[in-house]
């Protein structure tokens, strides 16, 4: 724990494979912070990890279409994933956890990494500092299967129960994770009554009172590389802002280069014109939808996140950028321009 | 009142009121067929809105992904912390 500046303080922890970072406005509420947010995550990963055997979402993974009962906490999440899934019209969609597995993230995203270590080279992935490969996405996917869909997941109330169609397995990772820190900045504002932001692998969520000049976050490709890294200095006083991006949960596979965003409708790593986009929204959630899903529908992205007037900066991968909607301008910014609803 | 009119009043007060009961009790199934025929309808909303209830999820939103009070403004220098993929 140190003291980031006069004005808060902050620690720096592991959780979800990722790096939390936690920032409140005063000193004296980090510790009780720190076990609100422990607490706060590990009722998380207790019911929504893809890798543990003991978690909900595991139970109803391998219930083969049965009805299972479920908690508030794992209702909650679900019911965020379906609204996400509506919400960007299918562009980020739940039911990707079979398309995930046979594209190899199909355990801890460390050992993930250990065994493509192992494997052939595959297309170098981009450095989150310098420009991007010319081609960099998998130029000869093998044939995928689309994802089952978001309307395949029924969840009922009155008990609270889940249910899965057609073969679909959940992979709640992206919005869980928004939701979790959204949960955590939540419960540490009220409880304690301080300014706090919550970093969840750069998925970030504030609330309470913002220190003076707001929260200062560096929007990067990379959510740990270094304070100085490219990218552009940005100040938020509420809500959210998340980064999603191709460049860094990246792997190998049959000599090809995978990545965790995945395309529903082909099931196959999601091929964009953005290497990394980065969005600002009323939460963390809503910003990592709305993220993740320019990714995905790639250069219709613009016109659609200026239609919902939602504050972007999207990086080609040659480095050039793009913003929407109020997005401060930043080096090397191009005005926001509708592009066409073609290739992604 | 003789005996008689007195006991055909009385089984005119029993019928009606075996009329009106079964009124009232066809009236009561008929609502709750309909309840369930609009459940059924509109089942998968009405669910996703009890669980938001239940769980405290914001109901506001629900139908849009919603906007920042404020966009982000420029700061200079380095951030508290950093927003990239993890």
């Amino acid at each position: 724990m140190t003291a980031a500046n006069a004005a808060t303080a902050q620690d720096t922890f592991r959780v979800f494979g990722t790096t939390a970072t936690l920032l409140v406005t005063e000193a004296d509420a980090l510790p009780a912070a720190r076990r609100l947010a422990d607490a706060e995550f590990a009722a998380v990963d207790l019911a929504c990890s893809r890798f543990r055997a003991d978690s909900e979402l595991a139970a109803l993974n391998a219930a083969n279409g049965a009805t299972v009962r479920i908690s508030e906490l794992f209702a909650e999440l679900l019911g965020e994933a379906l609204r996400a899934a509506r919400l960007t019209d299918g562009a980020v969609d739940p039911t990707c956890g079979r398309a995930l597995a046979e594209l190899g993230y199909d355990r801890d995203f460390a050992l993930v990494q250990a065994r493509s270590a192992a494997a052939p080279a595959a297309t170098p992935a981009a450095s989150p500092a310098g420009p991007a490969p010319a081609v960099p996405e998998p130029a000869d996917p093998a044939p995928a299967s689309p994802a089952p869909g978001w309307r395949s997941v029924r969840l009922e109330t009155g008990p609270l129960r889940a249910s899965l169609a057609g073969g679909a397995q959940l992979d709640l990772g992206a919005t869980a994770k928004a939701r979790a820190a959204d949960r955590c900045a939540d419960a540490i504002a009220r409880q304690l009554g301080c300014g706090v932001l919550v970093s969840l692998g750069g998925d970030i969520a504030v609330a309470g009172p913002a220190p003076a000049g707001g929260w200062r976050i560096r929007v990067t490709d990379d959510h740990a590389a270094g304070p100085d890294a490219a990218g552009q200095t940005v100040a938020i006083t509420s809500g959210g802002l998340a980064t999603s991006s191709t460049t860094v949960r990246a792997w190998a596979r049959d000599g090809r280069r995978m990545h965790h965003i995945v395309d529903p409708a082909t099931g196959e790593p999601a091929r964009s014109c953005w290497r990394t986009v980065s969005v600002a929204a009323g939460t963390c959630t809503d910003a990592n939808a709305a993220s993740t899903a320019a990714i995905v529908r790639g250069a219709a992205a613009v016109a659609w996140l200026q239609r919902l007037s939602l504050p972007a900066r999207l990086v080609r991968h040659d480095g050039s950028v793009e913003i929407t909607a109020g997005w401060p301008h930043g080096p090397g910014h191009a005005p926001a321009s509708p592009a066409p609803a073609l290739g992604k | 009142m003789r005996a008689d009119d007195a006991g055909a009043a009385m089984n005119a007060r029993d019928d009606g009121l075996r009329r009106v009961s079964r009124l009232t009790w066809r009236i009561g199934a008929a609502g709750v067929v309909c309840s369930a025929l609009i459940a059924a309808a509109f089942g998968h909303g009405a669910a996703s809105s009890q669980v938001a209830a239940r769980t405290g999820t914001t109901q506001h939103g629900q139908g849009t992904i919603l906007i920042p009070a404020q966009p982000p403004a420029a700061a200079a220098g380095a951030g508290q912390v950093n927003s990239g993929a993890s």
